[in-house]
C-alpha cells in the first residue's frame, strides 16, 4: 500500500511529476500552539479594535444608546435591593445585606454571560470566520475583553450603589482591591467562554444545559446567602470554597464590606484557578481550531 | 468542439477572448490539492409521513451523507486565473473553501504558497460598524498594523465606489455593495492567492471593470486567482483555464474556450430538458479531461485509493460510477469514492448509452 497521504510524500510525488514542492506549506490544518499564539500576538490590534468598537456599538440600536452601561446594573441592583431589602427583609441579622446581595449578584451574572453566550459566540461570528483567515481564539477573548470593558461601568455602578443605599458602605483603603479582584475574574471568565464557545459550537443543545449549569453556580457560590449558613458539613463546605467564583465574590464582599483584605488562601485559589481554567480553555479550544470555518455541524 | 458552434448561446460570446489573461508557460505552483473529499452529515426529513402507529411516533429524520467534493486533484501554477464552473450544488463553492483553508477537507490534503484570501458571498461583516470601520478591521483580521491598516482604508474606501455609504452602518448595505466592500478589503491586503466566490457577480458594470483591473495587477504581480461562478459568461470572459465540476468531481480541467464550449453545450441541452444529449456530452468530457486529471493526480508506484466509507448512507450515491465504470477498472481514477453495492448495480451500465439514470435534479 503506498498511498500519497503525508506532507512528505506529497512533496514527493511533486518531485517525481518535476515539479518543485518547495515555498508549499499545509493549509487548512492547526498550527502548532507556539504559532498559534505567536499569531494571535500579531493579531492584538484586530482584537483590541473589535472589542472596543462592539463596546460601543453594543446599544447603538437602542434610544438611550450607552447610557445603558450605567442603567442597566443600576436597575438591578435596585430591584434586588427593593425585592430583598425591603420587601423580603431576608438576611435579618446580617449586617448589610443589600450590599452583599447586590455584589453577589453582579459578579455573578458577568461571569454567567460568559457561559452561556459563549455557546453561539462562533455562530455570530461567522461572516468574520468566513471572511478572514485569522486565530479564531481572538473572537472570544475580543467578546470577553468586551464585556470587560462594560464590567468596568457595572463596577463603578456597584460601588455607588452600596454607598448610598443604606447602611451605606464608605469607600476605604480597601477598595483599591476590586481592581485585581475584577481583573482575577476577567481571566476567569475568559478561560471559561473559550470552553463553552468550543462546546456550543459542536453541540448547539449544550446552550440549554450550560443555563442550568449556570443557575447552579449560583447556589454554588453563594450569590444570595451567606453559604456557611446553610452547610454545616465540613466537606461540602470545603468543596464550595475551591469554587473559585465563590471566592472572588467573597473577596469582593471582604474588601469591599469589611474594608479587609482577604487571606492568603482566597487569593491563591482563585487565581490559580481561574489561570488554571484559562489554560485548559485555551488549549481546549485551541484543539479545534481548524474545523471552526465548517459549514455544517 | 465543431458541434458547439452551432449553438445560439454560444456565438454571441467570442469578442470577448481577446481579453483574456494569458498565464506563463513555466512559473511555480501556488496550490497543490490531493484527493480533496468533502462529507456532510446531515439529518434528512421524509416529506411523505409513515404509514402505521409506529411510523408516526418515530422520527422521520435520519441522518445521510453528503458528498460535497468526492476527490480533487489539482495544481494550479503562479500567473493562473483559474474559473471554476458547474451547476448549483456541484461543489464548486465547497471545493473553494477548502482550498482557501476556511474549511478543513474530510479527507485529502491542501498546499499552498501563501495565505488564500476567501472573497464569499455572506451577509455582512460587523452590521453595525460603518463601511470604513469594517474595512479597517478587515485590514486587522487579515494582520496588519494599525498604521498600514489606517493607511490603506481612503484607496479601500476609493476602490469599493460606496462614496458616502461608506460611512453608514454595514447592515445597510446591499449584498452589492456589502461584497464590493468585502472584495476591496482583500484586494488591498494584496494576497497572492485570491479565491472570489460568485461575489462579484452581484456588482455592477463599473464596478466589474475596475475589479477586473485589480484582478488583472495582481496576476501579474504573480498572483494566482480563482473564481467560482455557475454561469460561464462570467468565466470565460477573464480565466485563462476553467475547471467544470460536477456532483463534486472535476469533469474537465484545461483551456478556457474548450471547457466551457463543453460546459455551455451541456448546460444548454440540459436547460431544454434535452438530458440524454446532456450526459452524452457530458460523457464525452469526462473522456476527455481524463488526461488532464490524470496529470494533476499525485501517485507514488503502485498507488490505489481504497476508502472505506462509514455507516452513514449516502444521499445521492455517485452519480459518475456508471460513466466512470469503464475507466475505473482500467485505470486508478482519482479518488473513487464508491458507496458500497453501488459498484455491481451499475456494472452493466452499456459504454455507449448515456446513463440517465441517477442523475438526480438539476438546479
Amino acid at each position: 500500500m503506498n498511498e500519497v497521504k503525508s506532507t512528505s510524500e506529497v512533496k514527493r510525488a511533486l518531485e517525481a511529476k518535476g515539479l518543485d514542492p518547495s515555498g508549499l506549506a499545509r493549509i487548512g490544518v492547526r498550527p502548532s500552539l507556539g504559532e498559534y499564539l505567536q499569531q494571535l500576538w500579531q493579531r492584538r490590534h484586530f482584537i483590541w479594535y473589535d472589542s472596543r468598537h462592539r463596546a460601543s456599538t453594543q446599544n447603538s440600536r437602542m434610544h438611550l444608546g450607552n447610557v445603558w452601561l450605567f442603567l442597566r446594573p443600576l436597575i438591578d441592583a435596585a430591584f434586588y435591593f427593593v425585592i430583598f431589602g425591603l420587601v423580603l427583609k431576608i438576611g435579618k441579622g446580617m449586617e448589610n445585606f443589600p450590599a452583599f446581595l447586590i455584589i453577589g449578584i453582579l459578579l455573578y451574572r458577568s461571569t454567567a454571560t460568559s457561559i452561556t453566550s459563549g455557546t453561539g459566540l462562533l455562530r455570530s461570528n461567522k461572516a468574520m470566520i468566513k471572511a478572514f483567515t485569522f486565530p479564531r481564539a481572538s473572537i472570544p477573548i475580543s467578546a470577553v475583553l468586551q464585556a470587560t470593558m462594560t464590567a468596568v461601568f457595572t463596577t463603578m455602578v456597584m460601588c455607588f450603589a452600596i454607598m448610598v443605599i443604606p447602611p451605606f458602605a464608605l469607600p476605604q483603603i480597601s477598595w483599591v482591591l476590586v481592581i485585581p479582584i475584577f481583573l482575577i475574574q476577567a481571566v476567569l471568565n475568559l478561560g471559561l467562554m473559550l470552553i463553552t464557545a468550543r462546546i456550543g459550537f459542536h453541540v448547539p443543545d449544550m446552550a440549554n444545559v450550560l443555563a442550568v449549569v449556570s443557575r447552579f453556580l449560583m447556589y454554588g457560590s453563594g450569590v444570595m446567602f451567606p453559604i456557611e449558613r446553610f452547610l454545616d458539613n465540613e466537606t461540602a463546605l470545603s468543596i464550595v470554597t475551591l469554587n473559585p467564583l465563590y471566592q472572588i465574590i467573597d473577596m469582593m464582599r471582604t474588601v469591599l464590606l469589611d474594608g479587609q483584605v482577604p487571606d492568603l488562601r482566597a487569593w491563591i485559589i482563585s487565581i490559580v484557578s481561574a489561570v488554571g481554567i484559562l489554560v485548559v480553555g485555551f488549549i481546549y479550544f485551541w484543539r479545534a481550531e481548524e474545523s471552526y470555518g465548517r459549514e455544517l455541524g | 468542439m465543431a458541434e458547439n458552434s452551432a449553438d445560439p448561446a454560444l456565438a454571441e460570446d467570442d469578442d470577448h477572448h481577446d481579453t483574456l489573461w494569458v498565464a506563463p508557460e513555466e512559473s511555480p505552483l501556488t496550490v497543490v490539492a490531493h484527493r480533496v473529499r468533502m462529507r456532510y452529515k446531515v439529518p434528512r426529513t421524509d416529506r411523505a409521513p409513515r404509514s402505521g402507529l409506529l411510523g408516526r411516533l418515530a422520527p422521520r429524520r435520519s441522518m445521510v451523507s453528503v458528498s460535497a467534493v468526492r476527490g480533487v486533484d489539482l495544481l494550479v501554477r503562479e500567473g493562473e486565473f483559474v474559473g471554476i464552473i458547474g451547476r448549483n450544488g456541484s461543489g464548486k463553492s465547497t471545493l473553494l473553501r477548502m482550498l482557501a483553508g476556511v474549511e478543513p477537507p474530510t479527507s485529502g490534503s491542501i498546499y499552498t504558497s501563501a495565505r488564500p484570501q476567501l472573497l464569499g458571498v455572506s451577509a455582512a461583516l460587523m452590521s453595525d460598524l460603518t463601511g470604513a470601520e469594517n474595512i479597517k478591521l478587515g485590514f486587522l483580521a487579515l494582520g496588519m498594523t494599525p498604521e498600514k491598516a489606517e493607511e490603506l482604508v481612503p484607496q479601500a474606501a476609493e476602490l469599493s465606489a460606496l462614496g458616502e455609504a461608506v460611512d453608514l452602518p454595514m447592515r445597510t448595505y446591499s449584498s452589492g455593495m456589502s461584497s464590493r466592500l468585502k472584495f476591496a478589503i482583500s484586494v488591498m491586503a494584496q494576497p497572492r492567492i485570491l479565491m472570489v466566490d460568485e461575489a462579484l457577480s452581484t456588482g455592477d458594470a463599473t464596478f466589474s471593470k475596475r475589479s477586473k483591473s485589480k484582478m488583472d495587477e495582481l496576476l501579474e504581480d504573480a498572483g494566482t486567482v480563482f473564481m467560482v461562478n455557475h454561469a460561464p459568461r462570467a468565466i470565460e470572459n477573464v480565466c485563462s483555464r476553467v475547471i467544470w465540476m460536477e456532483r463534486g468531481r472535476v469533469v474537465m480541467d484545461g483551456d478556457t474556450k474548450e471547457v466551457s464550449a463543453m460546459y455551455r453545450s451541456f448546460t444548454y441541452r440540459m436547460a431544454r430538458d434535452r438530458e440524454d444529449e446532456a450526459m452524452a456530452i457530458l460523457r464525452e468530457a469526462i473522456e476527455h479531461g481524463e488526461a488532464q486529471r490524470a496529470a494533476s493526480a499525485l501517485t507514488l508506484p503502485e498507488d490505489h485509493a481504497p476508502v472505506a466509507p462509514d455507516n452513514v448512507p449516502e444521499l445521492e450515491p455517485d452519480p459518475f460510477t456508471s460513466i466512470f465504470e469503464l475507466q475505473m477498472r482500467a485505470q486508478s481514477f482519482p479518488g473513487t469514492l464508491q458507496p458500497r453495492g453501488r459498484r455491481a448495480a451499475t456494472r452493466p451500465a452499456p459504454a455507449t448509452t448515456p446513463t440517465t439514470d441517477k442523475r438526480g435534479r438539476h438546479s
